[in-house]
């Protein structure tokens, strides 16, 4: 037994460096394997020496094979049939392998020697009829022992059948050995298929749940992806969230009436708006849009050190972008907040003020201001008046007053401008402060010298009108600076239109004129547009540029359209003349046309009217008849 | 955009600069097209200009470069 199993691991790994081998198809393996091959043999087998026909692997399995059958296989199993019984996998598993490995090398010698392996065959016929026969007589003593070994027998039978069908058809030319069937022990299968059942079942419960879990895990990872990723772009919910946090801060700015936040606001700003009114003096209009920035940072901070620190040092460099940058959150928050402040207050107050506001605002705007030496006085002004007002209304006041104005300052391009001055003075007043403290607030800024005389004189008849406080005004008036002639313009209309905050007809007045004009396209939809196309966070000063972009844009639009309709000889800006413009711009080329644009950009009411679309009975829609088009 | 062609501003619009001249019926919807496409290719200038700037928002330098450029070549 020893040697034959010896024997047969060797055949093994010799038929398995053969097998591989060939499907290498290296000759060169080959030949190595040919050696080894001889070699094993030549150990295991001295008596065979290497002849011709040995030289080839064919010829060695040739041999190998003829010689293998001395000891069949099959012999030993049945022999200790019971045996096998007890512990089928092993010998099932020994007889399979070498079942199988014998295969390999029929399979691949069969050109040469068919003969030989019939003869193989038949004896392993023999063997295995002769196996089955045994078994069978053994089965139905074996039933007596349990259902579970004669499953065993069964399902080894089965096994060996099945390992042993392909070959015996392969080799025995397609004869078909009608093999005996046994009667199935109805209640033995019965049993045994139960068995498995409730084994399936279980393995199936088992799997079945794991995978409920793990289904609903993953289900409800999916869904909270799904619904988490509802956003067109994730950058919006930051700002979103930004636009959250103003509210926030303004109901907190607006509620928060205490002087201790003020106070503490308005030292930081005081303290740098003077840094500040240094700073604006030296100044182009880009250095300027910075410095509001910067002003506002300093103004909006909330940290009195560290802007005071960092105002300093923006001002020494001319305020960085990256400065700016970092602290324009700040800023931006702020502005909104005070923009919001500033919305509630203009609720409060008549609307007159706002409009007188807003034109102020628009025309500092435009007006191109030399503050040098009016802040200087002013500075000088403010650092006077620092030491005489109170410290917490002035705190408060100047910082309502700046952030106002600069809130101001955003809005000029697009609202008609009175004064930030009265919308901080209009606090002012509910906080009873002093309007010296304006004064000086206005002044560090650049724009201030003007606000400055409008404020004072617009406090001083506030004071008049709203509270006792601003009665000291008039104290203040000398203080402010050369007016210049822009001042003296917004000073003219504002005076008069301060005692008819009241009424709302020149206000209107004025509204409609503005309207009339200039039909302003909603700011609020551009910014919608842009925001869209951006993809990113925009910076609320950019919208301003934006809309003046726009208004140049329109501008060049109606230039370009009036020359091509007059190139064609109409009057009529038709839809030729803007595919022409567009094409002109590249936006219409030979590979996109402008049906393509039009269908990608406007919704689909409009792509209705624009691009005609043939129906049934000999329709177009939209209809191109004689009447509708304004030449016939 | 969600709130749909703002047509009578346009026409406005275009009134206000050029009171003789006329729009045709489809006209202003052309005109907002051209519009819109005008603000794609400034949102898209702003947004090249900021990712060069490596700022993860537009700023007002951006959108003023990217104006300059993208008004010159809408010109027509």
């Amino acid at each position: 037994m020893d040697g034959v199993r010896a024997r047969r691991e060797s055949r093994r790994s010799l038929r398995r460096s053969l097998g591989d081998r060939p499907r290498s198809g290296s000759g060169s393996g080959r030949v190595v394997v040919a050696a080894a091959a001889r070699r094993a043999l030549l150990r295991q087998q001295p008596a065979a020496f290497p002849d011709v026909d040995n030289d080839t692997p064919r010829a060695l399995l040739r041999r190998v094979i003829r010689n293998q059958p001395q000891v069949s296989p099959l012999a030993p199993p049945i022999a200790d049939h019971k045996e096998t019984e007890d512990a089928p996998s092993e010998p099932s598993s020994r007889r399979t392998s070498s079942m199988v490995e014998l295969q390999l090398p029929d399979i691949v010698p069969e050109d040469t020697s068919i003969s030989t392996f019939r003869m193989t065959r038949s004896r392993k016929k023999l063997s295995i009829s002769e196996f089955e026969r045994a078994a069978d007589k053994r089965l139905p003593q074996n039933q007596a022992h349990s259902t579970l070994d004669s499953t065993l027998a069964r399902s080894l039978r089965m096994s060996l059948g099945s390992v042993l069908a392909p070959d015996t058809v392969e080799k025995r030319g397609l004869l078909r050995r009608p093999k005996n069937r046994k009667a199935i022990d109805i209640a033995a299968f019965e049993g045994g298929v139960e068995q498995n059942m409730q084994r399936k079942a279980q393995n199936y419960l088992v799997e079945l749940q794991t995978a409920s879990m793990i289904e609903a895990a993953t289900a409800t990872s999916d869904a909270e992806i799904m619904l988490n990723n509802t956003e067109l772009f994730v950058q919006p919910q930051s700002v979103e969230q930004n636009q959250k946090k103003l509210p926030a801060l303004e109901p907190r700015l607006s509620e928060s009436k205490t002087p201790v936040q003020r106070s503490e606001i308005s030292n930081a700003t005081q303290e740098e708006g003077r840094l500040v009114g240094r700073v604006s003096s030296v100044g182009t209009d880009e250095g300027r849009t910075r410095r509001y920035s910067e002003e506002e940072l300093i103004n909006d901070g909330e940290h009195v050190d560290n802007m005071a620190h960092v105002s300093q040092e923006t001002s020494v460099n001319d305020g960085e972008d990256e400065q700016g940058h970092s602290q324009q959150s700040e800023p931006v928050e702020q502005l909104s907040a005070s923009a919001e402040v500033a919305g509630t207050m203009e609720h409060h107050t008549n609307t007159g003020y706002s409009e007188h506001l807003e034109k102020k605002l628009t025309e500092r705007a435009e007006s191109q201001i030399i503050m040098t030496p009016e802040e200087e006085v002013v500075a000088e002004g403010s650092v006077k008046h620092q030491d005489s007002a109170k410290p917490e209304p002035e705190m408060a006041r100047s910082a309502r007053a700046g952030s106002l104005s600069r809130h101001s300052h955003a809005f000029s391009s697009e609202k008609s401008g009175t004064k930030p001055l009265e919308e901080a003075v209009e606090q002012a007043d509910e906080l009873l402060e002093d309007r010296a403290v304006m004064g000086q607030l206005d002044g560090p800024e650049e724009e201030s010298t003007e606000d400055e005389v409008e404020m004072e004189g617009q406090e001083s008849e506030e004071g008049s009108m709203k509270t006792p406080t601003f009665v000291r005004a008039p104290a203040y008036r000398p203080l402010p600076l050369l007016p210049t002639p822009r001042s003296a313009k917004p000073a003219a209309p504002e005076s008069p239109l301060q005692p008819q905050r009241a009424k709302p007809v020149p206000k209107t007045s004025r509204k409609s004129q503005k309207k009339q004009r200039e039909p302003a396209l909603a700011s609020s939809y551009i910014k919608q547009i842009f925001r869209h196309y951006a993809k990113m966070p925009v910076a609320r000063d950019a919208y301003q540029i934006i809309e003046k972009c726009c208004e140049k844009y329109f501008k060049q639009l109606s230039d370009d359209l009036e020359v091509y309709a007059h190139h064609a000889g109409r009057k009529t800006v038709e839809m030729a003349d803007l595919e022409l413009l567009m094409r002109r711009q590249r936006l219409v080329t030979d590979k996109m046309p402008l049906h393509v644009l039009i269908e990608r950009y406007l919704p689909m009411e409009y792509r209705k009217l624009l691009i005609p679309v043939a129906v049934s009975g000999n329709k177009v829609i939209p209809s191109k008849s004689m009447w509708s088009s304004g030449k016939w | 955009m969600r709130r749909g062609a703002p047509r009578g501003t346009l026409r406005g619009l275009l009134r206000s600069h050029k009171p003789q001249l006329r729009l045709a019926a489809g006209g202003d919807l052309l005109v907002h097209l051209n519009f819109l496409m005008f603000l794609h290719r400034l949102a898209e200038e702003a947004r090249t200009n900021a990712f060069e700037n490596k700022s993860k928002t537009i700023k007002p330098e951006h959108t003023i470069a990217a104006a300059k450029v993208i008004l010159k070549r809408s010109r027509g």
